[in-house]
């Protein structure tokens, strides 16, 4: 468990998220909400959407455009009627003008995935 | 002969019942409802080739009978088919003829079909996973559960092709349908995976059995200028025709001089896994498919009719999955030569059933269509349509020369659709 540096604090203009990768392969938003930075995974925990491409900050709280799920990425608290889960994030921290994020492993949500049927019963069910 | 008045043009022809057909079978709408009913909501229909969605969340759109199809692979690597119908208020679901749904969609996420209209989405086990602002509108009535998509039966085989039936329960399996048939082919299209190299699509006003019957005779050889005067020998005319149950066709081998051909080289190092050098075989399913093994290129034909008088006809050539570029290239060669849509044969086929298409249109006097040559079987015998209108007869309860009596008055005994 380490710090690692992700970007320069510059590099993510106020109310935008970018994303960025560290130790060769983990992908990290930060995302820049005016009054601080917050480092979260780049996946929607509702349905996999890309937050640095449909999620957009305003008055610190970051929406993902598909279906309007929020939260307040100073406090991390859900946001509005329609958000089902946490967002989940690293530690985050500024110095020195970097944005450093500790990391220990990949912060993955969990998806449900439908079971399969075989064949014969599917088709069998009325 | 001299020529003939109305009332002989319309007596009837000298040649026994199985012998001719009537050209209503190719031109009454009526009888086109009823085989789309019949016959194509029924039958096993190979809608692409599992190459053509080699990755997880690749996806094709199609359809058959009319009904809108969706064919996309998992991330389970499994390929499913679904109706391509929104369970909302029906919109289509995917527009797009092929692509992935691994990217998002605009109003949609990644690795899900998305409806566009209200952005209901499925996965790709075709479970409902979205419903946009459902307990709102729905409160506790209606929830994802119950509004997944149509799923279809859906199975990969005889060289890798998707086959998919409209029909939840067929009363013939996949294996008793086509096996039989594609035995002359399997340990060659099966031995190692295939794929497409090569796919064109052509939408021809003609009935879409006018094109299997004439995958099914080879008669018309006569209209081919190459195969006449390079193929007609002692081989050629030996080559027989052998009938299947469920109204299938399979022409056996002979070996093809390829060196006799200005221009065309030997396919033997090409020769398809298992397959003797330059050797043929031709495989013609009920009721619109037709698979063609010329050593080293598998061709593959699949009609989709549109109406009485409207055809689309796609074409595929296959070579193997680890062909070189430099063996591909000569597949390719191999295979447009003769069946591109610039080749040597297409054109001329698709010039024939256009012309009988003319004749047939909807509404024209009904006339008779000759099928009564016998040859012992062998390669300009015209069995292979007699046996196919044989089974039509059977499943659409029509006798083809008189399409509006039943079949099975005159066939007592035997039970109408298809047998065993
Ligand atoms: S995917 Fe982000 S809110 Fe649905
Ligand atoms: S029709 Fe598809 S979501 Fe409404
Ligand atoms: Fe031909």
């Amino acid at each position: 468990m380490s710090w690692k540096k992700v970007c320069k604090a510059t590099d993510v203009a106020p109310n935008t998220l970018k994303k960025f990768w560290i130790d060769g392969g983990i992908p990290i938003v930060i995302a820049n909400y005016g009054s601080g930075f917050a480092a979260i995974p780049p996946m929607c925990p509702h349905m996999e959407e890309p937050l640095e491409i449909s999620g957009v900050i305003s008055n610190c709280v970051l929406t993902c455009t598909k279906h309007l799920w929020a939260w307040n990425l100073a406090t991390l608290e859900q946001h509005g009627t329609e958000t089902e889960k946490d967002i989940k994030s690293y530690q985050c921290k500024e110095e020195n003008g970097d944005i450093l994020a500790l990391v220990e492993e990949e912060i993955v949500y969990e998806f449900d995935d439908e079971d399969d049927m075989d064949d014969d019963s599917f088709f069998a069910k009325s | 002969m001299p020529a003939r008045n109305h009332s002989q043009w319309l007596a009837k022809p000298k040649l026994e019942g199985g012998e001719w057909i009537d050209s209503r079978v190719y031109s009454d709408q009526n009888v086109f409802d009823d085989e789309m009913e019949r016959i194509f909501k029924k039958v096993w229909i190979p809608v692409c080739h599992e190459s053509e969605l080699p990755k997880p969340y690749d996806f094709r759109t199609t359809s058959i009978a009319g009904e809108p199809i969706i064919i996309a692979r998992g991330p389970d690597n499994e390929v499913r088919a679904f109706l391509n119908v929104c369970p909302h208020r029906g919109m289509l679901l995917e527009r797009r003829p092929s692509g992935s749904f691994l990217e998002g969609q605009p109003s949609g996420n990644p690795k899900r079909i998305t409806c566009m209209f209200h952005a209901w989405q499925f996965d790709m086990k075709g479970s409902c996973v979205y419903v946009a602002r459902e307990k709102e509108g729905y409160q506790d009535r209606l929830c994802k559960e119950d509004v997944g998509l149509r799923r279809l039966r859906c199975e990969v085989k005889f060289g890798g092709f998707v086959w998919v039936s409209l029909d939840d329960n067929p009363k013939i399996s996949l294996e008793d349908w086509a096996g039989e048939p594609f035995d002359c082919l399997r340990k060659s299209i099966d031995a190692e995976p295939l794929e497409v190299f090569h796919y064109h699509k052509a939408i021809i006003d003609t009935n879409y059995k006018l094109w299997h019957d004439t995958n099914s005779e080879f008669y018309h050889d006569f209209m081919h200028y190459h195969n006449r005067v390079t193929g007609f020998n002692d081989a050629y005319f030996a080559r027989k025709n052998f009938a299947f149950k469920h109204g299938h066709v399979v022409v056996g081998t002979f070996e093809v001089n390829y060196e006799n051909y200005e221009g065309f080289e030997s396919r033997g190092a090409l020769s398809f896994p298992h397959l003797p050098p330059n050797q043929w075989y031709m495989v013609d399913l009920f009721p619109g498919m037709n698979f063609n093994l010329r050593g080293s290129a598998l061709r593959c034909d699949v009609v989709t009719p549109l109406g009485p008088d409207k055809v689309m006809i796609e074409f595929r050539g296959l070579g193997l999955k680890r062909d070189t570029p430099e063996e591909r290239e000569t597949r390719i060669n191999h295979h447009n030569s003769i069946w591109g849509p610039f080749g040597r044969n297409l054109h001329e086929d698709l010039i024939g059933v256009a012309g009988q298409g003319t004749t047939m249109r909807p509404h024209t006097e009904p006339r008779q269509i000759l099928h009564g040559r016998h040859e012992n079987q062998t390669i300009h015998d015209e069995i292979g349509m007699r046996h196919y209108y044989d089974e039509w007869g059977r499943w659409m309860d029509r006798l083809p020369n008189d399409p509006d009596q039943p079949w099975h008055e005159r066939n007592p005994g035997e039970s109408a659709e298809a047998a065993e």
